[in-house]
């Protein structure tokens, strides 16, 4: 599955940084990091990640 | 680039101590002009947008709450014992652990089947009193409607408000200056409140079912060690203490909005698709919680300005969204307008977990309220909670003419 972030809505909460810690993080400045392109044993909390996200900023495909 | 700032003693001064403060203030403005911060009675208060925004993430700052019970006095019982362990006063793993675990319950997925009951939940309270073309709108709309939002969520009945409303606002009693005094009928209410949880529990335990409490009950059932069955109560407990209110404050404060801006409203009855927009508006202009509170956990600095560990700060969300140095014509409500997001919900971890439930609710009273009372204004004075913190109307008769 591909994970998209839409930074030009995301504003760092990191709601989906807690939901799916394995996915998302946050680099030493702050900015958002996420794996692009992952496997099936992530995908339920990935999908959450993207449920959580209170700007609605994570689109999954595939 | 970090400006340098003024050092604490020269930073504008502002008295929110003093019953008449006001957020909406020239001070405030004033203050807001001459420097990112102002020093107050009860630590910092940070008045413009970039700087909430960066301080509502800042991994220094941990969500301020927690100590209150302590500094009003009251250390045992059963609400200090909540307070204490409930999400917002909780910070990293166990933050993080809860917060995972309500998720589900709080998707927009689950919350989108609930449309219909809101819909049906503003038509009904609002055909109470359509024909008379008067209410109080608190008493008649906002408080009912905010409660019976809730008795949806956790499926009881819609007669069930009255009590309901009646023991949150008992809870609130704990936010205010009077909380010690107060304990006793607080500590009665919670316990009510607790025992409504426990049944609720039991009920989707015996009936397993797939909304709210079903959902945060099904994660208690499959990780135990990740929500027990006290934290899954608290959960419940929270989910009510901190909806009610919240909504019903907001919704007054968006008519009010609405009633000093009457071609604001005129448009919104002609264009329901804007009601969500409006939503937002009116959290940026008129938000409810004024502030959020954070706390340092160590000593850092920021923009030029040394933060003591311990030092509160007052994330002055209302002042800083409506800053003419960010947003053109920022003090205009304008529901069309393009406007950068507010801080209405918070921000960051502690993000207002049922936003989506609150945007939703709120979205579809509005269209409803704009289609049907026209030319609303106010028929007597409105009486307000002090226009600082959490804010609102207590009372706000209204006029208008029946569609
Ligand atoms: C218009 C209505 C509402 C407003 C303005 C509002 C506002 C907020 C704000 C500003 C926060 C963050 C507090 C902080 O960071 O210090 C918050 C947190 C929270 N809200 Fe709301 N809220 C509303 C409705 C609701 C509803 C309906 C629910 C539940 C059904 C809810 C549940 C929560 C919870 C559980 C938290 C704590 C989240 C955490 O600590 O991770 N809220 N709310
Ligand atoms: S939860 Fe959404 S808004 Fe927050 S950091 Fe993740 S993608 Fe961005």
């Amino acid at each position: 599955m591909k994970v998209h972030v839409d930074m030009s809505i995301c504003l760092l909460h990191g709601q989906c940084v807690i939901a799916a810690p394995e996915v998302f993080s946050f680099d030493d400045d702050g900015g958002l990091v996420w794996v692009k392109e992952i496997g099936e044993d992530l995908r339920a909390d990935t999908e959450a990640a993207a449920d959580a996200c209170p700007e609605q900023a994570i689109v999954l495909e595939g | 680039m970090t400006e340098t700032a003024a050092p604490l003693a020269d930073a504008p001064y502002l008295d929110v101590a003093d019953p008449a403060f006001s957020i909406r203030s020239q001070a405030v403005k004033d203050a807001r002009a001459q420097s990112w911060y102002a020093r107050t009675p009860y630590g910092i208060a940070v008045l413009r947008y970039d700087e909430v925004q960066k301080l509502l993430r800042h991994p220094k700052l941990r969500q301020g709450s927690h100590l209150w019970p302590q500094h009003n006095g009251v250390t045992t019982g059963k609400f200090a014992t909540w307070w204490c362990n409930m999400l917002l006063c909780q910070e990293g793993e166990t933050h993080g652990r809860l917060r995972r675990m309500a998720n589900p319950a709080f998707s927009p997925k689950l919350i989108a089947d609930l449309q219909p009951k809101f819909q049906a939940l503003a038509n009904r309270l609002i055909d109470q009193f359509a024909a008379k073309g008067e209410c109080d709108f608190i008493a008649d709309f906002t408080e009912p409607y905010a409660t019976g939002v809730i008795c949806d969520l956790l499926g009881l009945p819609f007669e069930k408000w009255r009590e309901l409303a009646d023991i949150a606002a008992d809870m609130g009693l704990a936010l205010g200056v009077t909380f010690k005094q107060d304990l006793p009928k607080i500590e009665a209410a919670i316990a009510r409140l607790f025992a409504y949880a426990e049944e609720l529990v039991a009920d989707r335990r015996a009936h397993p079912s797939a909304d709210f409490v079903g959902m945060l009950v099904k994660a208690n059932t499959e990780n135990k060690d990740q929500l027990s069955d006290q934290e899954l109560l608290d959960m419940i407990v929270l989910a009510i203490f901190g909806g009610i209110d919240t909504t019903r404050n907001q919704i007054g404060l968006a008519m009010d909005m609405f009633v000093q801006n009457p071609d604001q409203w005129a448009l919104l009855a002609e264009r329901p698709d804007l009601a969500k927009a409006a939503v937002e508006e009116v959290m940026r202009t008129r938000p409810t919680v004024t502030w959020v509170t954070r706390a340092a956990t160590e000593t850092f600095t920021f923009n030029g300005l040394e933060i003591a560990e311990g030092t509160t700060l007052h994330l002055y969300g209302q002042t800083a969204a409506t800053d003419p140095a960010v947003m053109p014509d920022a003090e205009r409500f304008d529901i069309t307008a393009e406007r950068k997001p507010h801080f209405g919900f918070g921000g960051g971890a502690h993000h207002c977990l049922g936003h989506f439930i609150a945007r939703g609710d709120m979205t579809e009273a509005l269209k409803l309220l704009a289609s049907r009372l026209k030319n609303p204004r106010f028929a007597a004075p409105v009486e307000w909670l002090p226009d600082s913190g959490n804010t609102g109307a207590i009372r706000m008769p209204l006029a208008f003419d029946p569609a």
